[in-house]
């Protein structure tokens, strides 16, 4: 009879982390969604994405 | 005579490169170059060498204290008196809550990457007292106030590359700019008159004052230790008399002088008398004058100074807005004090100037003198960034004062019950009140995002906008020219007249003659010449009055001894008088130990002496120095010890400066240009052979020099400009002038070497169009990319007092399709091809719980290069703000724009296969192939001579220089570099025997062959090709929208419908104007002729859906007959009708 329990599990995404790349020291930071922009090495503000892992094809013509 | 060797230093920078020092710049000139900005901006904090007290402490002390009474009591009541003790600007850090960071200071590179403003707290400490109680003093924030880079409160101050390098900068960073919302802004240099100098002016404009103005007076525009200014006019009266004009809160007032001059000191009327005339009494008309001024000022009934003061202070005291309890008499001499001759401290010495500026004003009457050409740069000086954000620093901290005043005096003239003086927790109260006053740094930034100037007094400035400009890193040289460019003021840019526009002889060596834009702006934006130098510095002049003296100059209180006496000025202060020879020797004995440094040093070299001779009818004689900032000054050498000596645009007329060795005259010339390209700008000295150029050639490589795609910048990576674009195969020019190498350009390389050969190949070389080898494109020649940003901020979608409700995210409900350009994260992935219409980002609704998606907008493919998280301020909230930098490729296509360095642009036309290009006997073929009809009629002999040196520097592996004026009649150009093709067994002029690439046949002539340095312009077919056939309509009239970028049409006017009339194709006139226009069909009743009326009624037969039309004016469906017209006349018809107009029409079947 908890609907409450129910909702929030099923269908919420697991919180995956995405790795990104701190603008200042370079280091690599896992950040899950809503948690905020700061590098947990040196506390800066910017991070860049990194390069996708797939396959990018361009039309060589 | 050879010209200088030229070099490519590429293990050199190579070097420098891979170990960036940390102690000296690799191109010192650079640095140099922005030092004007750089130093005014420093002046706020540190004005004067080696003082730690700026402008904003001079303003300060300008400002003095505010007073306000409580009205308790009888009288005034209790006095609160309040000032600012003390301001300071620190350099930008993180606020003190943010604890996760390692360093606390914040760097540019942060502020550009998340596209915030860079700035610093500025703070000041307000101190008031009660009657003469304690002062309290208390620390107040003024807000974040924007901060300039690399000056003293930048974290960069004195970084060296390696530092940059670390901070993500370029390497020869030299800053000069502001950051604001990520965009890098420059307050521009801008024109002002000369300061505490009096020109003589005949204006129309002064007879709109009054009767008996005239067109004469006299003008000085007065500078306060702060920089501030204050302009004071002499008007000459047509009676004889003279009247003191000055503008106070934007207000013109009108004083007569001899008020002033009375109110000034106490004097007679035979003092006044007798320092007008300077013992000249033979001058009658001068005595006329001076009687009648004299007399007429007895109808004023004021005798004593302190009469005058106290009148003067009746009439004033609610402009002047001084203290309440100040008597008529200080009020007076506050208006003194603020506003007349406010250069001088002294009242006997603006006595003494004002009385000169009488004299000089009837001396233009007179004819004696001409009037001072306000235009000329001998009478100009720069007001300097710095310097104007000081003057509104002071303006908004006296803003804020007085609107404290202003509180205070509300609350005690409503006699609001919490008002009490004693207990400081009212003033606390009253401050927080005027809270929106003191953000200072709010206002300044504001000001730098658009330029506009918000002032209640004006600032003695002639416009209210277009202060800042955008500092675009188009390419370098684009970059460059921002902070070179002096503009002459908006003012001058709607006035009909083009005198303003002139080039004049005064300006040479200080401004160029061959960088301004051609157009509207031209001769108005100019450009420093690359050895023009900005003070920024005051001199130390304060032996000079004693140096003086020990000349023979005498003191002012002596009277003059006859007719030739002329006046000595320092800094519009009068500081003695002697004659016209003397004061010529006194100017050479000033020159030579400003020069040499002799005195110790009482002279510093950035004096100036201007020695105005005694003439018949010419400048108003004098010797006028001056030592204050914001002068032009150029380095030319001193023939007599062979020193560098600085002249100014004053003393410059009247001095005899040789430019080159053949042109010095034994005896005459004093002085020598160090080099002849010292009167060039930075960018046209980057013209090659220049000097052989018809000079509009130059003008126009100027321009196209700043639109060529080049390399922006070296650091890319970490910039997110709006647009940037760049060449991706930039190369060295093997032809370079020496001044190349010393801005730096081989680290910005702007185009690209190309064979050219100029022949007449295919016909589609016509008209301009050049033909690219098309071997030569696919192996890199001309391929270039633009970067474009894309910010989204879902704090846009945010509703305030809400929490966060939109996160970055791909929920479970995105489809496949958003899948393969985004990531997990909502993000695109990294080099993935964007287009039209593809997802660019996704985020998730919390109320919702739905994804949603931003689209990507752009008409052309975007590859994905960069994506930026943006944290917040003190890095503590979730994401919400995005920057994607897109790369769009870019490789040369038909259409697109290049130009050799000597204004010779034109259209690529085709991409010729290399098969079928001509080739020489040693097998070259052309990159590029231009018509020789280019020639003729545009005369830059300059890109033949560039073909030639640098064919040969090719052949030889040799960079050749390109500096202006090496070559003459007797050493020419032709010949040295003929000499060089012949050593490498080429022909002496530079021609060949070309085949035909098609039939393989020799041509009859030889052609011209070599190597010139080519730019590709921005201007690409991309970004302008406009084409449609139908798409969408405006919806009022149905007619095509105009504009590329949402798809419209091209407007077909009235011209163009003339040339199809006169070519008698009148029909196409239907298919353009109506068919592929706002063609409708449209019912009318034949009947009554109306187009309005004919409405649809259903059928009387219920079961038919065919609707009926009938008139509604004439109740039939008889006259109902279908026509085509324009769409827009319809509407025509309507609105007339709404006006009580019938529109009939005579139908005809």
């Amino acid at each position: 009879m908890n609907y409450n329990a129910a909702q929030s599990t099923a269908p919420k995404p697991p919180a995956a982390a995405m790795t990104y790349i701190c603008a200042e020291c370079g280091s690599e930071n896992e950040i899950k969604p809503k948690e905020p922009i700061r590098c947990k090495e040196c506390g800066y503000r910017i991070m860049y994405k990194k390069r996708t892992k797939r396959m990018v094809q361009f039309e060589a013509r | 005579m050879a010209p200088p060797i030229a070099k490519f230093n590429t293990l050199e920078r190579e070097r420098i490169f891979k170990n960036p020092s940390d102690k000296s710049f690799q191109t010192p000139a650079l640095q140099e170059m922005v030092a004007p900005h750089i130093e005014a901006f420093n002046a706020l904090t540190e004005f004067g060498v080696g003082k730690k007290t700026g402008l904003l402490d001079l303003a300060l002390q300008d400002i003095g204290s505010k007073v306000v009474f409580d009205q308790r009591g009888s009288g005034l009541g209790n006095k609160l008196s309040f000032w600012v003790d003390e301001i300071t600007l620190s350099k930008p850090a993180l606020s003190e809550k943010e604890r996760h960071s390692i360093t606390r200071q914040i760097y540019p590179t942060e502020a550009r990457e998340r596209l915030n403003t860079y700035k610093g707290k500025m703070q000041a400490k307000l101190a008031w007292r009660v009657n003469d109680g304690p002062v309290v003093v208390e620390t107040r924030d003024l807000g974040q106030v924007p901060v300039m880079i690399r000056s003293n409160r930048c974290n960069l101050q004195g970084a060296f590359p390696k530092e940059l390098i670390k901070h993500h900068e370029e390497s020869e960073e030299f800053g000069g700019y502001f950051l604001v919302n990520g965009i890098e802004k420059l307050i521009r240099l801008l024109i002002v008159p000369r300061r505490n100098h009096v020109i003589a002016l005949i204006r129309g404009s002064f007879t709109n004052r009054g009767p008996t103005y005239s067109t004469y007076g006299t003008a000085i525009r007065c500078t306060r230790p702060d920089q501030t200014s204050q302009t004071n006019t002499v008007h000459y009266l047509t009676d004889g008399g003279s009247m003191l004009r000055f503008a106070w809160r934007k207000q013109e007032y009108l004083v007569p002088t001899m008020l002033i001059l009375k109110a000034l000191i106490d004097t007679s009327d035979k003092e006044i008398f007798d320092s007008v005339m300077l013992g000249d009494l033979e001058n009658t008309f001068l005595t006329d004058r001076v009687e009648l001024m004299l007399r007429s000022f007895k109808s004023y009934n004021l005798h004593t100074r302190e009469q005058c003061l106290a009148y003067l202070g009746d009439k004033f005291r609610v402009v002047m807005n001084f203290p309440e309890d100040f008597t008529d008499v200080e009020v007076g001499e506050g208006l003194l004090r603020k506003i007349v001759l406010v250069h001088l401290k002294d009242n006997r010495d603006k006595f003494n100037l004002l009385i000169f500026m009488i004299r000089k004003v009837y001396a233009l009457v007179a004819g004696e003198c001409s009037p001072d050409n306000p235009d000329s740069p001998a009478h100009q000086e720069v007001l300097l960034g710095g310097h104007l954000y000081g003057s509104i620093i002071k303006e908004k901290i006296e803003d804020w004062l007085n609107g404290i005043r202003a509180q205070i005096n509300q609350d005690v003239r409503r006699k609001i019950a919490g008002v009490d003086f004693l207990n400081n927790q009212y003033f606390t109260k009253t401050l927080q009140k005027t809270a929106g006053l003191q953000d200072i740094g709010q206002k300044m930034s504001y000001f730098l995002a658009t330029g506009n100037l918000v002032s209640n007094t004006g600032l003695d400035l002639q416009q209210a906008t277009g202060y800042t400009i955008v500092a675009e890193k188009l390419n370098f040289y684009r970059f460059l020219a921002h902070f070179r460019c002096i503009h002459r003021g908006s003012f001058f840019a709607e006035l009909k007249t083009t005198t303003v526009r002139k080039l004049l002889p005064e300006a040479w060596g200080f401004l160029c003659p061959v960088h301004t834009p051609d157009g509207s702006p031209c001769g108005l934006l100019n450009h420093l010449s690359h050895t023009c130098k900005v003070i920024t510095q005051p001199a130390d002049v304060s032996r000079l009055p004693s140096v003086l003296a020990s000349l023979g100059v005498s003191q002012t209180l002596v009277p003059a001894r006859g007719q030739k006496t002329v006046v000595v000025q320092l800094d519009g202060r009068i500081v003695g008088y002697c004659t016209s020879d003397e004061a010529k020797k006194v100017a050479d004995a000033l020159r030579h130990y400003k020069v040499s440094g002799a005195q110790g040093g009482a002279v510093p070299l950035d004096v100036e002496l201007g020695y105005v001779p005694i003439s018949h009818g010419g400048q108003y004689p004098g010797l006028y120095i001056f030592s204050s900032p914001a002068r032009m000054m150029r380095p030319v050498r001193y023939l007599a010890n062979g020193k560098t000596d600085m002249v100014g645009s004053f003393e410059q007329v009247y001095m005899e400066i040789a430019c080159m060795d053949d042109e010095i005259r034994p005896g005459e010339s004093t002085h020598q240009e160090l080099a002849p390209t010292s009167m060039l700008s930075i960018l046209a000295n980057l013209t090659p052979y220049s000097d052989f150029n018809q000079s509009p050639r130059n003008m126009y490589q100027c321009q196209m020099g700043k639109q060529a795609m080049g390399t922006p910048a070296t650091a890319i990576k970490y910039r997110t400009d709006n647009k940037m674009y760049r060449l991706q195969t930039g190369q060295t020019p093997i032809v370079r002038p020496a001044l190349h190498s010393t801005y730096g350009m081989d680290g910005f390389p702007n185009g690209m070497n190309a064979v050219v050969a100029v022949i007449s190949y295919t016909g589609y070389d016509m008209e301009d169009a050049m033909i690219l080898n098309k071997s030569a494109h696919e192996r890199g020649f001309g391929y270039g990319s633009i970067y474009k940003s894309e910010i989204i901020d879902l704090g846009d979608l945010r509703i305030r007092g809400e929490p966060i409700l939109h996160h970055f995210g791909l929920g479970m409900d995105a489809p496949r399709s958003w899948r393969e350009k985004l990531d997990r994260d909502g993000l695109p992935c990294i080099g993935v091809t964007l287009k039209e219409g593809d997802p660019i980002c996704a985020y998730i609704d919390d109320t919702t719980g739905k994804t949603s998606i931003k689209k990507y907008k752009g008409m052309e493919e975007g590859i994905v290069d960069e994506v930026r998280l943006l944290g917040s301020d003190s890095g503590d909230s979730e994401l919400q703000k995005i920057h994607i930098k897109l790369r769009i490729t870019r490789s040369p296509i038909i259409g697109d724009k290049f130009s050799s360095r000597h204004g010779q642009k034109g259209v690529c036309s085709q991409k010729w296969p290399s098969v079928d290009m001509p080739f020489s006997e040693s097998g070259i073929q052309p990159d590029v192939i231009i018509n020789p009809h280019a020639f003729p009629s545009r005369m830059t002999i300059g890109m033949f001579v560039e073909s030639l040196a640098a064919k040969s520097g090719a052949l030889h592996g040799i960079a050749q220089d390109a500096t202006p004026f090496t070559f003459n009649e007797t050493f020419t150009a032709a010949d040295y570099f003929g000499e060089q093709l012949k050593a490498a067994g080429y022909n002496y002029h530079g021609n060949e025997p070309m085949y035909s690439g098609i039939t393989g046949e020799e041509f009859k002539v030889d052609i011209y062959l070599g190597v010139v340095y080519y730019q590709r312009l921005r201007h690409m077919v991309s970004d302008k090709y406009q084409v449609r056939t139908t798409g969408p309509v405006h919806n009022l009239t149905q007619q095509p929208v105009k504009g590329r970028k949402r798809a419209g049409g091209i407007r077909f006017g009235e011209m163009e419908r003339d040339s199809l009339l006169a070519h008698g194709v009148s029909y196409l006139l239907q298919d353009r104007l109506m068919n592929c226009s706002d063609y409708s069909l449209c019912n009318v009743c034949t009947k009554c002729g109306s187009i309005t009326s004919p409405i649809s009624t259903h059928t009387s037969n219920s079961l038919s859906n065919v609707r009926e039309i009938e008139c509604r004016a004439c109740a039939t469906a008889a006259g109902i007959d279908q026509i085509a017209l324009p769409y827009v006349f319809r509407y025509l018809a309507t609105e007339l009708m709404s006006m009580g107009i019938k529109v009939t029409l005579k139908t005809k079947p």
